[in-house]
């Protein structure tokens, strides 16, 4: 059993750094998405085109090789913060991509006869976005931001490739002290599951809520 | 200081290796995941004894668990507990075809559930038989609905395919990596990197939609 514990408290450590790094780029995408989204569908001009190629650019290349190129990136530009940050800015800017479509259709979805009885009532743009569009348009994208967090957790897997010592690279260092791959991967499959699952259970209650007058 | 740590010619043929990976991955995890996950899909429609629940369960693994995990798992795992080595692509072969074919098995049941129930019991009481409904009922509309989904996925797919490189398949992503740590360029070889992926889910989503269009109900 005291075998067992120094390896517990590894994958705890992993746990707790998975955890904070995900809740901060849920954070930090869904700041950037809405800003985007907003943009987007309100903007003209240069500011609307440069939302789009934002969307499309981050939502087609792998998040992978951004995470390289901000790791390495960064430094070469004199800015030095540690992996942690750099995950959480990579991970908030790529999934922001996805944030920004989701909450954009969500946007689209408000009917017009709303917008425009908003406009009558004589509140400012920002008033209307702020109390009147985007918490109708958040009851519409809830589900489809639920599905993109989920995959936001499982996506900071791949920071392990950039030192952070999250859940996977704790419980790779522990497989290749124990050499016993499958049961270290076994729990590991089982933590991202509670993650995952958490998430997609406050998602819903969340869901609940904004719903029950519907 | 040792060794060239500028650009080469070379580094254009390290450029089409990684290409050649990432496009044989995509393509054969693409085509292994439908047929698979077709097949898988059809085993859960039809509510097939005991291989339902199991096909259902080992969806929702691969599903809820990051694809690295499932890399490792595999590419370090089976090689201890069976007399196999892997090498990385067949790993990573595996892997993502298992994966793809978990998406694409929840795509296939969806579809074909949102062919009409009645359709079905009429097809019945023609007496045609179970694998003429499926091949001129089901799945002419089930096609439908699936398309647009399917393309979403192999758009997806292309990136996916990056994970690969962690394990050591020498993609677009670890030539990259490897430019990288040779020359200290990270502006100019990630972006152009970036740019050849993008250019690939860009043509891949351009070709699907295409497909997809044949497959829309006129109006």
């Amino acid at each position: 059993m005291s075998d067992f514990l120094p390896y517990a408290l590894a994958l705890w450590n992993g746990f707790t750094v998975t955890f904070l790094v995900s809740a901060s780029a849920i954070l930090g995408s869904l700041a950037v998405g809405t800003f985007v989204a907003v943009v987007v569908t309100s903007g003209t001009g240069l500011p609307k085109i440069l939302g789009r190629a934002y969307i499309e650019l981050f939502r087609n290349i792998p998040f992978l090789v951004l995470i390289f190129f901000f790791f390495f990136g960064l430094p070469e530009l004199g800015i030095f913060i540690n992996a942690f940050w750099t995950g959480a800015l990579a991970l908030s800017l790529a999934v922001g991509a996805y944030v920004a479509d989701a909450v954009r259709s969500g946007i689209s979805s408000v009917d017009r006869g709303v917008y425009a009885a908003s406009i009558t009532y004589g509140l400012s743009h920002a008033q209307r976005l702020r109390y009147v569009i985007l918490p109708l348009a958040f009851r519409v994208s809830l589900r489809p931001l639920g599905s993109i967090f989920i995959n936001l957790i499982l996506t900071t897997s791949l920071l392990s490739t950039i030192t952070l010592n999250e859940l996977t690279n704790s419980a790779k260092i522990i497989a290749s002290t124990t050499f016993k791959p499958f049961e270290v991967y076994f729990v590991l499959l089982v933590l991202y599951s509670v993650l995952t699952y958490t998430c997609s259970l406050i998602v819903q209650t969340y869901h609940h809520r904004l719903t029950r007058h519907l | 200081m040792y060794g060239e740590n500028t650009f080469s010619h070379y580094d254009v043929l390290l450029w089409l290796t990684g290409l050649k990976a990432t496009l044989s991955m995509f393509f054969l995890s693409s085509i292994l995941g439908c047929l698979l996950g077709t097949v898988f899909g059809l085993i859960r429609y039809y509510r097939i004894a005991v291989l339902a629940p199991i096909v259902f369960s080992l969806g929702e693994v691969l599903k809820n668990s990051p694809v690295i995990v499932q890399l490792f798992l595999i590419y370090f795992g089976v090689p201890m507990y069976f007399d196999v080595i892997l090498t990385p692509f067949e790993a990573a072969a595996i892997v993502l075809s298992a994966n793809t074919t978990a998406f694409i098995a929840v795509i296939c049941v969806a579809s074909l559930e949102s062919v009409d129930k009645g359709q079905v019991a009429t097809a019945r009481s023609f007496a045609m038989k179970e694998t003429d409904i499926l091949v001129h009922v089901l799945f002419p509309q089930a096609l439908v609905v699936a398309a647009p989904l399917v393309v979403g996925i192999l758009v997806n797919q292309i990136q996916v395919t990056s994970l690969i490189s962690i394990i050591g398949v020498i993609d677009l992503t670890q030539v990259g990596h490897i430019l990288n740590q040779r020359t200290f360029e990270p502006f100019i070889v990630w972006p152009v990197i970036g740019i050849t992926y993008f250019v690939l889910s860009g043509t891949i989503s351009y070709m699907g939609t295409r497909v997809e269009k044949k497959f829309r109900i006129p109006e």
